[in-house]
């Protein structure tokens, strides 16, 4: 399982790398999301992975992370999405205004001069 | 009295909060009664700065010695589980900074600037928050969250005003920006996946004891943090972003980022002290040549940046860059002289290069050119059409700006001479200013420490400053000597009093150099030995229910 | 009397004079001398502290720690300078008041002057090093802007920024040389450093403290090769050209030289670099000197020569060339000055300074042609006269001088040579001007109003005086002067006039003869001349040089700032992440990656397909978002939903459901951002074909790279075993001080409740600017037009995207889905009000219920349109994100009322009829405001972008 989550991770991180250096802003858009998308899933990998444990608190149950899953990286990991979503949201909007005063959708507002 | 004080650390993140949320609440109209709760709550936040200042200060060597002070635990959850915010020397005197820039920016904007857009004065205090937020905090991850509050406002002061150049200057920062902070975050998780704590005392305390296997991803956290931070302290090549985004942002958003790039710096010192001292073992000054190398390259960059730009604005830009150049070689050589120097420097150049980019505005506003047909915005034009002789509706200072421009151009213009030439002294370090004393203090500690690197930074110091001066001689002469058709600037009180009060502060500084070179000085002695900050925080309690009953009474 | 106040006195007097009225010139003048002479008085009633040896030191802390106090130190030398400055500076005073114009901006000039003068005595004055170079600078700075007075000339501005260039620099360099000085001896002090001569000779920084002195001296002094800039300065005013160029501010660099004569003079280097460099420049002044035919031109290239014989004087290592060098400072100040005075009477009566034009002025203006030529003789040494005096001494030392047989032999030929320049450049100045046919000037010359003339006469008075009785005018001033700088005791020297005939008798007498006889060969031949620059100088301008070296340096910047940086995004963007890379993996190298030994999660099946599609989808998101954005954006959320699955799986459900909410929004907001979109067609420019080809292979391998890079890394991470966390503390708190049994919503609601402050407020920002930023949208016209599928639409439907007459009801368009859309609206506000109650206990909480609502407020928007949508509800979203954030605020605030700090939480377990015992901690309603900003931002980011459609067409319609 590890090496499929770390496999996961590397191919979004690769994805999203390669749009970021796209010339055209919807591309990195999309790009952006990727690199989000593995950063969270790393974030909360950094965690002890666990498949059976307890998320929510049973009483008579030790509390210890062999017992329950790491809450710390999912609160990150929660703050991290959330985060994530405005900034991209902005990042589409600016996109979006920078599109409709260029014309055009490069990400310098004019397309690249041989 | 007591029991709100010990709440001081928290209350200048909390008062722009508040203030903002009200502004929010105002809906789009009532801009005087939100420009005026805009300047009172920038005002109240540089008074609790100062005072802040004042009792890290008055505790001298002995800080934190009083329990609570200076530490302070929100939600009340012992270290290093809950959340820390600590107001050391260096805290305090960043945000004292942040809190001039502030008040200067606001003074500034009510003039014109305010009328440019929608929820300015909420963005600008949530801004506010942002770094004031970012300068207290002691949890890792509670700076990556201020870290991005102060940028998403940041975007939004950028794009303030709107138009092609500033849209285009904000897409490339935010997209640089996001990067970086999905850089921040991996740093962070491998920290907290090394040392399984986000507290930074407990961070440094534990980093000692990080089994030599992990080492290497301690580092390349540490390293991924690094980038993030200096992505913003705007070390080369890591700063193209920096002199389009602040020339297109409008006067008063651009002042305030002056302050900006410094929280980068401020990151960096402030985790690098604290996690790869002299004494940290196998990663004692970690990455610390990279840094010193790597500001230089920035402040060269700097230099040539600023004798090749030809409008005002990006060689202001420019020389933000020079300055965290320095800052961030001076800081990589880790020496507590030096850092002192580079501290006084670092308050130094703040003031000037926010009084320059408020400046640069007044001087260019004849050949200001809005890339955008006058958009409607809320009835208004966009942009109040410099060239018009009657102020916008709104600005009551009419009075005052009759009285300024009927007692002749030549007044205006003389004191745009003088403001220029003053912030052009500051700007290149001549002397008497702040500037002058600040490299000065950095000359004669590298003057002790005989390696190359100390060489280069100290011709480079001296240089840099005759290449500045000669580019913002250049740019003096062709804005005041050459011969000009152009109408003379109509200058408002409420553009002229930040920028003189930004000079007079750093007049300040220069004839209290004893004073605040002794802060500097001892902020970086108390950096030097992060024993005590980390034993200061670790030692911070919780209140407990009794006392708390007690203090309620 | 404070030394200080003296100082400081000029510069009030500068601050006064600013905001003296404009054009006031009496009032303007009297305010200055009435400044200079209260400077001048003082420091003349010294005299008797400092003639034999005496020194006056006082003190002001300022900078302690860093051995930076403002020290003011008078010994005879000082005092002698520092009433040049004073007295000259009286003198011009009074002559500029007639030398202006009336509609001359007066006040600046003497509030200049007067600024200048404080500069100057600061230099003189210094007891400390770091000090005399602020005050040296500061001197740079007042030339600057008075040399640029007229600022609507160009040779004017050009002037000012050479000279500021040059001196300013040069003022740099002697900044670093002081700071080795005072490293070297451990204080910068004037008289600890004087007093280490021989520490400082001997130290191995000797020579790079020694060349950037001199560099910053010689700079200052005019000396070659950074001469050029004097003639260029003469575009000043000429009272400036008098008092800065000529007497004090020029005088600085050899005053420098002189002070730390004792310090750093006395080694070969200085020798050879000092005495070498005063030789050519006094030759070179000289001879270029003689073909000018500006009379400021003429002078400028003699004060220059000058300045080198004074800078060969004290190259010469010989204490007592070092006193004539004194003597020469004070003499060629008095013949100088009173000769650019006399220059500028006669520029101000004829209304030219061209040699080639003026002629035979004596008989115009007879008192001030007297005057001139006297001094033009002082200048060229003839006797009778102070410049005699210090020329013979001059003579003396350089045939006493102990060197190589070479120097011995050459040094008196060459002295003598320019002797003879000085006495041409003289005779034409001093005969050529006066004497000959009636001049053809502008005006018909006269005499200047006497009080102009006044200052002039008092000078050659001087130098006559000196120069018929020396001993008893001048010995004494001498003697204190220059004990100072040679250290007693003084060698022996006479100022007689008549040493009896010997060799520097015989060079004089040469001099004056061949300088004659040439000057009668020649002198018709030099005003034929047109250039300004000398012949056999193979045309050497410095002026073009320098110009060409700025221009040179800012093509330089300008090139390197094209090599060293970018505008384009996506080169800043691959600077970023290569870096970020290299750093990863050096710094991860040097200690290398290991994996642990945990036991593995034993590997399912399901969950291997799981991400086997989702990253077939990410690697397809990055093929297809170029030109099928919409396939792209699918393929992007199928990622997403497989992130939210696999978060489930690993028994994460909070981050499951909020993934899948964000999903949701994002997922509408990019739809109803694509309707904007530029529709993209393949258009591969051939000329960037290549480049593109190749950009595209480099990001590749790079993605390929990182993206493994970062599969180590977290694998590595994932097989180690976790180090002793902090988190248990949490697990075991959540409930009994938490109150809730969802620890990952206690933790975001309590622990770090902070945090989340954070995360609404950034939430709200980005709400409010995109709003702020679309108002200010404007859509491109192509895409204005509805697209193709919705003109397939029935004419009489009223929506959004189309707008027909008011009045119109829509008909059966969605109008089943608009109906159960609307049936929606309450389940989903139920579901969300679910969600958010069990939030503390069971997974949900706030954030995702608002977003629940949220998107259901935006089903409406989508199904029944922005305007349907609108009339009925009105939703203020800034209000929902500033309560929201208030609420936050204040549930936190409410705990400083116990005495707690800042959000501390308080779980109240209250007794319900019928319900029974129910916990309402107080972190409950922080979540409440978490959930308000999220409603409000979220619909705030969905509405603002679906307005579009409306504004756009509303500008359509509005043509």
């Amino acid at each position: 399982m590890e090496a499929v989550i770390s496999i996961a991770i590397g191919v979004m991180a690769g994805a999203g790398v390669w749009l970021l250096l796209r010339p055209r802003s919807f591309q990195v858009l999309i790009g952006l999301s990727l690199l989000s998308y593995a950063v969270n899933l790393f974030i909360f990998s950094v965690g002890s992975l666990s498949v059976d444990a307890e998320p929510i608190v049973r009483p008579g149950l030790p509390a210890d992370l062999a017992h329950y899953s790491d809450p710390m990286p999912q609160s990150l990991v929660l703050t991290a999405i959330v985060i994530g979503f405005a900034t991209t949201a902005l990042f589409l909007v600016v996109l979006l205004a920078l599109r409709g005063l260029s014309g055009g959708d490069h990400v310098d507002g004019q397309e690249e001069q041989p | 009295m007591t029991a709100l004080a010990q709440h001081a650390v928290v209350a200048p993140v909390l008062l722009p909060l508040a203030s903002a949320a009200l502004m929010l609440l105002m809906g789009e109209g009532r801009r005087g009664w939100k420009a005026l709760l805009n300047l009172v709550s920038t005002a109240a936040g540089l008074a609790l700065a100062v005072a802040l200042l004042l009792r890290v200060q008055a505790e001298g060597p002995a800080a934190f010695s009083a329990p609570g002070s200076g530490v302070y635990l929100p939600g009340n959850w012992p270290v290093p589980y809950g959340i820390v915010l600590v107001a050391d020397r260096l805290s305090a005197l960043m945000a004292v900074l942040t809190g001039c820039a502030g008040l200067a920016a606001v003074l500034y904007s009510l003039a014109r600037w305010q009328h440019a857009g929608v929820y300015f004065h909420a963005l600008f205090q949530l801004q506010l928050m942002g770094l004031y937020g970012a300068f207290l905090t002691g949890d890792l991850f509670n700076l990556f969250v201020f870290f991005e509050v102060l940028l998403a406002a940041s975007y939004g002061l950028l794009l303030h005003g709107g138009g092609l150049p500033r849209v285009r200057a904000g897409l490339h920062y935010i997209a640089i920006n996001l990067v970086a902070s999905l850089l921040f975050l991996i740093g962070v998780a491998v920290l907290y996946g090394v040392t399984g704590t986000l507290n930074m005392a407990d961070i440094a305390a534990k980093l000692p004891l990080v089994p030599a296997s992990d080492r290497g991803l301690l580092h390349a956290g540490a390293a991924l943090l690094g980038i993030a931070f200096l992505a913003k302290a705007a070390l080369w090549p890591l700063n193209f972003w920096l002199p389009p985004a602040y020339a297109a942002a409008s006067a008063p958003a651009a002042a305030v980022f002056a302050v900006l790039t410094k929280v980068g710096v401020y990151a960096v010192l402030r985790l690098w002290t604290l996690c790869f001292p002299a004494g940290a073992g196998p990663s004692a000054g970690f990455g610390g040549s990279v840094l010193v190398w790597g500001g230089l390259a920035t402040l060269a960059f700097g230099a040539i940046g600023m004798l090749a730009s030809q409008r005002l604005a990006r060689l202001a830009g420019y020389s933000v860059i020079a300055s965290s150049g320095t800052l961030i070689a001076a800081i990589g050589f880790d020496d507590p002289q030096l850092t002192g120097g580079a501290l006084y420097y670092l308050a130094s150049s703040t003031l000037a290069g926010c009084a320059l980019f408020l400046l640069v505005e007044l001087l260019e506003r004849a050949r200001e050119v809005e890339h955008e047909p006058a958009a409607i915005d809320d009835g208004r034009p966009a942009l109040p059409d410099f060239g018009d002789a009657d102020p916008p509706a709104g600005t009551n200072l009419d009075d005052d700006e009759v009285a300024l421009t009927g007692r002749a151009i030549p007044a205006a213009l003389a004191f745009l001479g003088l403001a220029f030439m003053l912030c052009a002294m500051l700007v290149a370090g001549l002397p008497p200013l702040t500037g002058f004393v600040a490299k000065l203090a950095m000359l004669m500690a590298l003057l002790d420490l005989r390696s190359p690197a100390a060489w280069t930074l100290f011709a480079l110091l001296i240089a840099s400053g005759l290449l500045s001066a000669m580019a913002l001689m250049r740019v003096g002469i062709r804005h005041f000597w050459s011969p000009q058709d152009r109408p003379p600037p109509r200058l408002r009180v409420a553009e002229t009093l930040p920028i003189a009060a930004l000079l007079m502060a750093s007049l300040a500084l220069v004839i209290q150099a004893e004073p605040a070179l002794s802060y500097t000085r001892a902020t970086a002695e108390a950096l030097h030995q992060p024993a005590r900050y980390i034993d200061a925080v670790m030692a911070a309690r919780p209140v407990a229910r009794a006392a708390a009953r007690e203090a309620a009474r | 009397m404070s030394l200080f106040f003296v100082l400081l006195l000029p510069f009030v007097g500068c601050a006064v004079a600013a905001l003296l009225p404009t054009n006031a010139r009496n009032l303007e003048s009297s305010w200055a001398a009435l400044v200079a002479l209260g400077v001048a008085v003082p420091m003349a009633l010294l005299h008797s502290q400092v003639q034999d040896g005496g020194v006056v030191v006082q003190r002001l802390m300022w900078l302690p720690s860093l051995g930076l106090n403002l020290v003011l130190r008078v010994d005879g030398f000082a005092w002698m300078f520092a009433l040049l400055v004073s007295g000259m500076g009286l003198l011009v005073i009074v002559y500029a008041r007639y030398y202006l114009s009336p509609d001359d901006p007066a006040a600046r000039f003497y509030s200049l002057l007067l600024g200048f003068m404080g500069a100057m005595l600061g230099v003189v004055l210094s007891g400390q090093l770091v000090q005399l170079v602020v005050f040296w600078e500061l001197t740079s700075i007042f030339s600057f802007l008075l040399i640029g007075y007229w600022t609507h000339r160009k040779d004017a501005r050009r002037g000012a920024r050479m000279a500021f260039t040059v001196t300013a620099a040069g003022g740099l360099c002697l900044l670093g040389g002081v700071l080795l000085l005072g490293h070297i001896v451990g204080s910068l002090e004037l008289d600890a450093v004087l007093s280490a001569g021989d520490r400082v000779r001997a130290h191995p920084l000797y020579p790079a403290t020694l060349t950037l002195v001199l560099l910053g001296a010689l700079t200052k002094s005019a000396q070659f090769p950074f001469h050029f800039w004097l003639p260029h300065a003469m575009a000043a005013p000429t009272p400036v050209s008098a008092y800065l160029h000529s007497a004090t501010m020029v005088k600085a660099g050899v005053f420098l030289l002189a002070r730390l004569w004792p310090v750093l003079s006395g080694t070969d280097a200085w020798f050879w670099v000092v005495g070498g460099t005063g030789l050519l420049t006094l030759l070179l002044g000289a001879y270029a000197a003689m073909f000018q035919n500006d009379l400021k031109g003429l002078l400028a290239y003699s004060t220059i020569s000058h300045l080198g014989l004074i800078t060969l004087l004290l190259g010469l290592n010989s204490p007592l060339a070092a006193v004539a060098a004194v003597f020469h400072m004070m003499n060629h100040a008095t013949f100088k000055a009173s000769l650019f005075m006399s220059v500028g009477i006669i520029d101000h009566e004829t209304g030219t300074r061209d040699m080639r034009r003026l002629d035979g002025l004596f008989r115009y203006m007879p008192i001030t042609g007297t005057l001139a030529i006297v001094a033009c003789a002082a200048m060229a040494g003839v006797p009778l006269l102070n410049g005699f005096l210090s020329k013979e001494m001059f003579f003396a030392e350089t045939v006493f001088v102990s060197a190589s047989p070479v120097v011995e032999f050459a040094l008196p030929a060459l002295a003598t040579l320019a002797g003879v320049f000085a006495v041409v450049y003289s005779l034409r100045f001093g005969h050529d001007v006066f004497f000959g046919p009636p001049p053809h000037c502008p005006r018909e010359p006269h005499e200047p109003v006497h009080w102009m003339r006044v200052p002039v006469e008092l000078l050659v008075l001087a130098c006559i005086v000196v120069g018929v009785a020396p001993t008893w005018a001048i010995g004494p001033l001498l003697s204190t002067a220059a004990l100072p700088v040679v250290g007693a005791p003084l060698p022996s020297y006479s100022l007689a006039l008549w040493h009896g005939f010997n060799a520097p008798m015989v060079m004089s007498l040469i001099a004056l003869a061949a300088g004659t006889a040439v000057y009668l060969r020649y002198d018709a031949a030099f005003k034929q001349r047109s250039r300004r620059t000398a012949p056999g100088l193979l045309g050497l301008d410095g002026r073009r040089l320098f110009d060409g070296l700025l221009a040179a340096i800012s093509a330089g910047a300008r090139r390197g700032l094209r090599l060293a940086g970018t505008r384009r995004l996506q080169a800043q963007l691959l600077a970023l992440v290569v870096i970020a890379a290299l750093a990863g993996f050096a710094s991860a190298l040097i200690v290398p990656l290991t994996w642990g030994d945990r036991p593995r999660v034993p590997l399912t099946l399901e969950f291997v397909l799981l991400w086997l599609l989702g990253a077939a989808c990410a690697v397809g998101a990055a093929w297809q978002a170029k030109f099928h954005r919409l396939v792209a954006l699918a393929m992007l959320s199928v990622v997403g939903l497989a992130l939210c699955i696999t978060f489930a799986w690993f028994s994460a459900p909070d981050l499951a459901l909020t993934q899948l909410a964000v999903e949701v929004v994002t997922l509408v907001l990019f739809l109803l951002g694509l309707r904007w979109m530029p529709k993209r067609v393949a258009q591969e420019d051939p000329r960037t074909a290549t480049r593109a080809w190749w950009r595209r292979r480099r990001d590749l391998v790079l993605a390929l790279a990182l993206g493994a890079g970062l599969s180590a890394l977290s694998y590595a991470l994932l097989t180690r075993h976790a180090p002793l966390s902090i988190s248990p503390f949490f697990i075991e708190n959540a409930l009994p001080l938490g109150g809730g049994s969802n620890v990952v919503n206690v933790m975001l609601v309590d622990f770090r409740a902070f945090d989340t402050m954070g995360e609404i407020s950034v939430l709200g920002i980005v709400g409010i600017t995109v709003y702020a930023v679309l108002r200010r949208f404007r859509p491109p016209l192509e895409v204005i037009d509805r697209p193709a599928q919705q003109r397939a639409i029935p004419d009489d439907f009223d929506g959004d995207l189309v707008t027909r007459s008011q009045g119109d009801t829509p008909q059966a368009y969605l109008a089943v889905p608009a109906v159960l859309v609307r049936l929606l609206l309450p389940l989903a506000a139920a579901f969300a009000f679910h969600l958010f109650m069990r939030g503390h206990n069971q997974p949900g909480g706030g954030f995702v219920a608002g977003l629940v609502l949220a998107t259901a407020f935006i089903a409406q928007y989508m199904v029944s349109g922005t305007r349907w949508v609108e009339d009925r509800m009105h939703l203020r979203p800034p209000a929902w994100i500033g309560a929201g954030l208030l609420v936050a605020l204040g549930t936190g605030l409410g705990a400083l009322g116990f005495g707690f700090p800042f959000l501390t939480t308080h779980t109240a377990h209250v007794h319900w009829p019928w319900i029974g015992e129910v916990h309402l901690p107080s972190a409950a309603l922080f979540d409440l405001g978490v959930f308000l900003v999220v409603v409000g931002a979220t619909l705030l980011l969905l509405t603002a972008i679906a307005h579009q459609s409306l504004r756009a067409r509303r500008r359509t319609e509005a043509g």
